[in-house]
């Protein structure tokens, strides 16, 4: 149990995807115009992500080593065609926002790195539990930026008014320069909180200028 | 050899299984995402066409087979206290980029149009794409079926710069119009 929650919690902070990994950076600068796209993308991303490692965790003995990654390219793909099947079954304007960017999950690096880095070496109940707090580490990640540029872009939050008609929005944050400004942003205070934090443990920051590198398996990918 | 006979097998094992499911899914999502199509994409400008109606006209659609091309059209009727006023169905006109698909209303008991609502088009930005636009297809309402561009001797102002698309969406009435006539004792048939 402690170990999965290990697996679990270490998405939501200290190898969140998009912001720690830099893993999904292109979802995350192209939907992320209101929070609402953020949180439908990334509820695709947890239900892909979830599923492909556990079937890939549960046949992790039988794939040979050789043809792995077109193995988990097949099982990914399937599983996004599905959920744009039940996209447009059931959530058919945000299908039509979302777009292409559906269709796009499959070359993920999220999805292929933890199937790679995770879910080929460990057992279901873990890969399930790294799948869902990767998931949802980047579904936090998107909705927050959809979110701030949703709020400065255009004065709303999930499609609700939030300022009176005084608001001028800024219609440079909802444009594509908006996202990589924001995004910078956010990664500098995201590394100026770890540097305050590590300061204060008394360690010197320059040794270790990103905390939570250290336990990220994505460098190992590709090394057996 | 065995290495890559196992490779084939475990390869092709796991492809076949995906193609299975998604081919299952697929059934099976089919008539929802139908629905969906229709209310998100042709819905609006069902609506524009079929104003003075007590009943959902995509939830009540018929299919018909086109007795022009043989291929089956969706056909939408518009009820009122049961009888069957009016009917709206697509058909296509070539534009300046590629077909333009056009809802077409019809009044069943004087033969006239009721409006009607662009639904694809790939016109060119700002030009082409105004003939989706009120003030171009406001001009249809009330007309008697046979219509054309006043170039022609008919009735429609053509958008100045848009000639192609504003044809394209008069053939795309004109052809609705011979589908109507084709199926129209069929449908009042059907629903009254």
């Amino acid at each position: 149990m402690a170990s999965m929650w290990k697996e679990f919690s270490k998405g939501l902070w200290a190898e969140i995807p998009p912001f720690r990994l830099m893993l999904g950076l292109c979802p995350t600068l192209a939907v992320t115009k209101s929070a609402n796209n953020g949180l439908g993308m990334g509820l695709a991303v947890i239900f892909v992500l979830a599923l492909s490692n556990a079937v890939i965790s549960l046949i992790r003995n039988i794939i040979p080593k050789k043809v792995r990654i077109a193995c988990y390219i097949a099982i990914a793909a399937s599983l996004v065609v599905a959920v744009e099947l039940l996209m447009q079954a059931y959530t058919y304007p945000l299908y039509q926002q979302l777009g292409i960017f559906v269709p796009l999950i499959v070359v993920n690096c999220i999805i292929l790195g933890r199937a790679e880095a995770f879910a080929g070496k460990n057992p279901v109940h873990l890969s399930i539990a790294d799948g869902l707090g990767m998931g949802i580490g980047f579904t936090m990640s998107l909705t927050f930026l959809g979110a701030l540029r949703e709020v400065l872009g255009y004065g709303t939050l999930f499609g609700h008014g939030l300022f009176g008609p005084d608001f001028h929005p800024v219609h440079f944050m909802v444009e594509a320069p908006g996202a990589f400004v924001s995004l910078g942003l956010i990664l500098a205070g995201m590394n100026l909180l770890s540097i305050r934090k590590a300061l204060r443990r008394g360690e010197n920051p320059a040794d270790n200028p990103m905390p939570g590198c250290e336990s990220c398996r994505g460098c190992a990918m590709g090394r057996d | 050899m065995r290495e890559i006979l196992k490779m084939i097998v475990v390869l092709s094992a796991i492809c076949g299984l995906s193609g299975f499911c998604l081919s299952y899914l697929k059934q099976m999502t089919a008539p929802a995402i139908e629905n969906q199509v229709l209310t998100y994409v042709q819905g609006p400008a069902i609506k524009q066409v079929l104003t003075d109606t007590d009943n959902d006209p995509i939830a009540d659609r018929k299919k018909f087979t086109n007795p022009i091309t043989g291929k089956q059209i969706n056909v939408f009727p518009a009820l009122k206290g049961g009888k069957l006023v009016a009917i709206a169905l697509e058909e296509f006109g070539g534009g300046f980029g590629g077909d333009i698909g056009v809802i077409v209303g019809f009044n069943v008991d004087s033969d006239t149009l009721t409006g009607i609502g662009v639904t694809t088009m790939k016109e060119t930005p700002g030009l082409g794409t105004r003939t989706a636009e009120p003030s171009f297809t406001k001009q249809f309402k009330k007309l008697p079926m046979h219509v054309d561009l006043k170039s022609r001797g008919g009735q429609i102002d053509a958008i100045s710069g848009a000639t192609i698309s504003s044809n394209g969406v008069v053939i795309a009435v004109q052809n609705a119009a011979k589908v109507y006539e084709a199926i129209k004792s069929e449908a009042t048939k059907t629903w009254n």
